[in-house]
Order: C-alpha cells, then structure tokens, then sequence
C-alpha cells in the first residue's frame, strides 16, 4: 500500500516537473498559452470531482459558479474601479456563495434531478449573462451580451512564462487543497453519503448540511479557477457559463475516474493541450468530448485512468488483495437505487 | 389588426399542441424506460433539420418530413437505447451526463453540417380569419397531426398492444416472468418516443428559425409536463403542453423570445424545489 502511493507520488512529481521544465525548452507562445488555459481547466474539473466525484452531486451547472467568479472579477474591476486583490477575493466568495445556493436548491433532491436542477440554475445565468447589457457610468460604454465584459488588469501584457508558471502553481495548490478536502473527515463523510444517502442518514448525518458543503467547497475553487481564467484571457464572456463549459469538466471527470481528483486533473490537461493544440475549431472540440465521454461511459463505467490503474493494482498487488482505500474510491454513485 | 393578443393564443396553441407530441415520448421513456432523457430536444432539432433538408430540395410540406423525420430519428433512437441506454441504466452517473453528451454531440454536428446561422423553411400562404386573425397553415397541419397521433398513442396505450408498456411501467421483473423481453421492449419504445420528438420538430419547423440549439427549449417543456402531468393521462399531457406553448409564446411576445426559455427553466427550477418528493415517485424508484 505504502509503496504503491508513493509510486504515484514520484509520477506526480515527474509530472510536475516536466511542465516546470516544458517552457524552458523555448516553445511556441501558443502552446504556453494552451498549457495555461489547460491548467485553469484542469483545477475546474478537479472543482467539479469534489461535488459530482467524491460527493456524488451530478452537477450539470458547474460553470455558474466559474462564470459568476469571471464575471464578477471583470465586473468589480472595470465598472466598480475596485483593486484586483480585493476583486478576486470578492469573486471567490461569491462563487462559495452561488454553491451554497445551490446546494441549498439541490440537497432534497436525489440523483438525476440534482443534474436537472443545476443544468437549469446554470442555463439561466446563461441567458442572463448573454441577454444583460452592463452600462459604465464615465466612459458611457455598454459591455455585455455575447462580447462579454473586459477585466481592468493592473499590467499591461503579462508574459506568457509568467502567467504559465502562476496557472501551473495555482493548479498545484489547488489540487493539493482539494485532495486534502476530500480525503479529510468531512471527505469521507461525503463518500458515505455519495455510496448511500440512507445509509449515511440513517448512521446520523446530516446529508443536507453536508451536501451544502460539498456544492461550497467545490464551487469556491471554481470560483477560484473562473478568476484566474478571466485573468489570463482578459475578459469575461457568456462562454464561461455555458451548458458545454460544465459538460467539459464532468467529462474530464469521468474518463479520468470520478472522486480521484487526480485523475480528472490529468485528463483535463492531455485532452486539452491535445484537442486545443491540433487547433480544432470549438465545435469539433466538444463534439470529440462527447465522443469520449460516451465511449467512456459506455465501456469504462470508472473512467479510464480508474480503470487502468484497478487493472494495474490488480496485476501488480502482492497477494491478490486490493487496498481497501482505494477499492472504496471508485464507487460513488454505484451503490445508490 | 386591432390586437396581438389573439394572435399570441392561437400561435401558442398550435406551438403547444406539437409539443404535447414531443412531451408525451418523453413521458413514455420516463416510465418505461425510467430515464430522463436529456437527448429529447435533440431529435426535435433533428426533424426540424429534416424537414429543412427536404425544403431544399424542392419538397415544402412539413406531411412529408414528419414521417421521414421519424423513421430516421427512430432508428437512431433503437441505436441508442440498445448500444447506449440498455446497458448504462443501472448506473446513475451515465445517464443525465451521457444523454446531454449525446444531446450536445447532435448539436455540435448540426452546427458542422448546416453552421451555426438560423436557417428559414417557407410556410404555405396564411389563411386570414375573421378581425385579421392569421391562420397559419403550418400551425393547423401541425396542431391536428399531432392530436391525431396522441389520439392513436392513447388507444395503443389502454388498449391491448399496450399492455406491455403499462405492465414494464409498473413492475418490470413481472413482465420478464410472463415472457416479455424487457429489454427489446425498452429500446423499441426509447426508438418510438424519439421518433414523436422528431415528428413534432418536422412539423414546428416552418414556425420559426431552424438552429442547433433550437430543441433546448422544447426539451424543458416536455420536463416540466412529465414532472407536473406524469404518465398517466395523454390527455394532461396535451393540455398542459398547450398551456404552457401558449405561456411561452405570451412570454415571447411580452418580454422577447429568449425569456420563453428562462421561463421554462424557472418553472423547472421551481418545480423542482417546490416538490422534490412528489417527482421521485413519478421517476419509479421500484427498482
């Protein structure tokens, strides 16, 4: 068991230091670009693993917090003339916000109608955030609708090495933050009520109140993620709320195994870098992740990387037996009627 | 013309009375399949382009691309329900995520093959009614096949071919000792209902634009009149879905069209929050 967590740990760390090296090997700006955008991505698919993987929430609106954190940033900054620290803190919290609202909504309701319910909130501030026309009081500009709002940044043009290596520590941060979150007491009470809601209320918790927090937790760091994307692309648009944005990262989740966290963080940055990289036009982009993530529902129901690496545990185990850990990670959502 | 108002009831009407169509598959696949299905609005928007296909090549007549538009959305339906549906169903992840997948894959097509622009198919000349009231031909064509099939559809369903469906509806492991197989069963009513869906996007498509997106909104109406009406009477169904076609099209009118479809979410949210037991019953948790 040791010697099988810190084996993953040394591929992390070889991961990690890899794209620590990747832009000293002088590469083209766009694929620095790529990578970015791909670590932010990634932090938001890892957000999504906290609500739909480790607490089984299917949420199809995890884009509302992202979006309403992108929003607010560019908000805050160009209209309200606030700092960007302050700016960003605000648009963290309000994301936390926006979760707990929705976990709120949600908490009563079981399985599928938690993935209606949040493709609905999410589709709203949609429709808001492309209908809504935004006015600056001196300027006299009008922002909004479908060319979205610009975020006032203290820099002029910031390098593409250095916003590379900040989305990269953000995305390690994060990550780690995360991983200890879900493997933290309140985690595994979370895969309890994942695994069983009865069982798990019937054992005394307070699935509700526990539900809440896991839509707070995950939705901050998109939050998180949704302002550090604003920042690097420099304005705010409908796009960042999209039914599509929230579907990209329930499928980073599922193809890189739900509740792994890991995992959808992986997937998020090879599809990424690999999808964007070849320059496929958007349409083409989500049509392949449909693809996968119907292949992958379809022949891999624990995602592929959670498939391989039951595969590998099962070939390489000492004598035969499987961790108990890690059996456990695979199952939110099975065990459920 | 004096006022819009009737104009915005009739238009409505007709709009609502095809949706029952599409409503009432969804229904089907709710209690005999026991999923929601979030790929709906794509078969309505695949018989839209259909009939849209057909237009251009000379052939305007939403009579024709109904019955075409059904054959092929019901053979991509029986597709997906056996290679897809069938053997994810237990598993309550796939479902929600992997019928939006294939809902947004059918978009994410369509705006490939035909592009993102809103397309246009020509109506047949308007018949003028009394107080300027305009008759569109589309709407009437529309309105009375649609009542015509769900006329058929409540006859099969009290009638002796439809007591499979009733009977899978109720209790499934009795109908798999009586002999029945369920599973064809399942796929083959997935296909049926797929195919209604379709059959109302022919016939709604001379109504307004044709786009990817367009069967987004009519999928949330069909939510909302499963979770309100349920399957048991076609004929709730069929007045509830005018009802709210006619809501709609007044939310379009007063506000602007985009708000029909805010509309629709808000009462599916509503709905939602307001009655979270009564829908888990709906949804047959038997199983």
């Amino acid at each position: 068991m040791r010697s099988a967590a810190s084996f993953r740990g040394g591929w992390l760390a070889a991961g990690i230091g890899l794209l620590l090296l990747f832009p000293l090997s002088s590469p083209d700006v766009f694929f620095l670009d790529v990578f970015t955008t791909g670590f932010l991505l990634a932090a938001f698919a890892a957000s999504w693993d906290v609500v739909g993987g480790v607490s089984g929430q299917i949420t199809l609106g995890h884009a509302l917090p992202f979006g309403a954190a992108a929003y607010a940033c560019a908000l805050l900054t160009t209209l309200a003339g606030w700092p960007l620290p302050l700016a960003v803190a605000a648009a963290v919290l309000l994301a936390a916000a926006v979760g707990a609202g929705i976990g709120a909504l949600s908490a009563p309701l079981a399985g599928p109608f938690v993935a209606l319910l949040t493709l609905a909130l999410g589709e709203i501030a949609h429709e808001a955030a492309v209908g809504h026309t935004f006015f600056s009081g001196p300027g006299g500009y009008a922002w909004g609708g479908e060319g979205g709002i610009p975020v006032a940044l203290p820099w002029r043009d910031a390098s593409p090495f250095s916003s590379y290596y900040a989305a990269l520590a953000f995305l390690c941060l994060a990550s780690f933050g995360m991983l200890r979150f879900s493997r933290s007491g309140a985690g595994l009470i979370l895969r309890a009520v994942a695994g069983s809601p009865i069982t798990a209320q019937a054992s005394g918790v307070p699935i509700a109140r526990f539900k809440r927090l896991a839509f707070t937790v995950g939705s901050a760091f998109a939050g998180a993620a949704g302002a550090g994307f604003v920042l690097h692309v420099g304005r705010a648009t409908a796009t960042d709320l999209s039914l599509e944005l929230s579907f990209q990262a329930a499928t980073f989740a599922a193809v890189g195994g739900r509740g792994t966290i890991v995992g959808p963080v992986v997937v998020a940055l090879v599809l990424h870098v690999l999808f964007q990289g070849l320059s496929l036009p958007p349409s083409a982009r989500v049509l392949l992740y449909a693809l996968t993530l119907l292949v992958t529902l379809r022949f891999f129901p624990g995602g592929v990387v959670g498939t391989a690496r039951d595969l590998a545990l099962r070939l390489g185990g000492k004598d035969g037996a499987q961790p108990p850990r890690l059996r456990g990670r695979n199952k939110p959502g099975k065990g459920t009627p | 013309m004096a006022s819009p108002l009737p104009q915005v009831l009739l238009d409505g009407l007709f709009a609502g009375g095809t949706y029952a169509l599409m409503a009432a598959g969804m229904t089907l696949i709710l209690g005999v399949v026991k999923v929601i299905n979030l790929s709906h609005g794509a078969f309505f928007t695949l018989g839209a382009y259909v009939a849209y296909a057909l237009a251009e090549r000379g052939v305007v007549s939403p009579l024709a691309a109904a019955p075409l538009a059904a054959v092929i959305a019901f053979a991509f339906g029986v597709f997906l329900g056996k290679s897809f549906i069938n053997p994810v169903r237990s598993h309550p992840f796939a479902l929600p995520v992997g019928t939006l997948a294939c809902a947004l894959l059918f978009e994410q097509a369509a705006q490939m093959v035909w592009g993102p622009h809103p397309l246009l198919i020509g109506s047949g000349a308007p018949w003028v009614g009394p107080g300027g009231l305009v008759i569109r031909q589309w709407g009437v064509i529309a309105f009375l096949s649609s009542a015509a099939l769900l006329g058929g559809l409540k006859w099969v369903l009290s009638a002796r071919p439809g007591l499979p469906l009733r009977l899978i509806a109720e209790d499934e492991e009795i109908a798999g000792s009586l002999g029945m197989d369920v599973d064809a069963i399942r796929y083959l009513t997935f296909g049926g209902a797929c195919a209604m869906a379709a059959a109302a996007g022919a016939l709604l498509s001379p109504s307004g634009a044709v786009t990817p997106t367009m069967g987004r909104a009519p999928l949330l109406l069909s939510l909302v009149v499963v979770i309100v009406a349920g399957m048991d009477s076609v004929a709730a169904i069929f007045l509830l879905s005018i009802g709210l076609g006619i809501f709609g099209n007044a939310c379009a009118w007063l506000l602007s069209p985009q708000w029909s479809y805010v509309a629709l979410l808000a009462a599916v949210c509503l709905l939602l929050s307001a009655r979270p037991a009564g829908i888990v019953v709906l949804a047959g948790r038997r199983d």
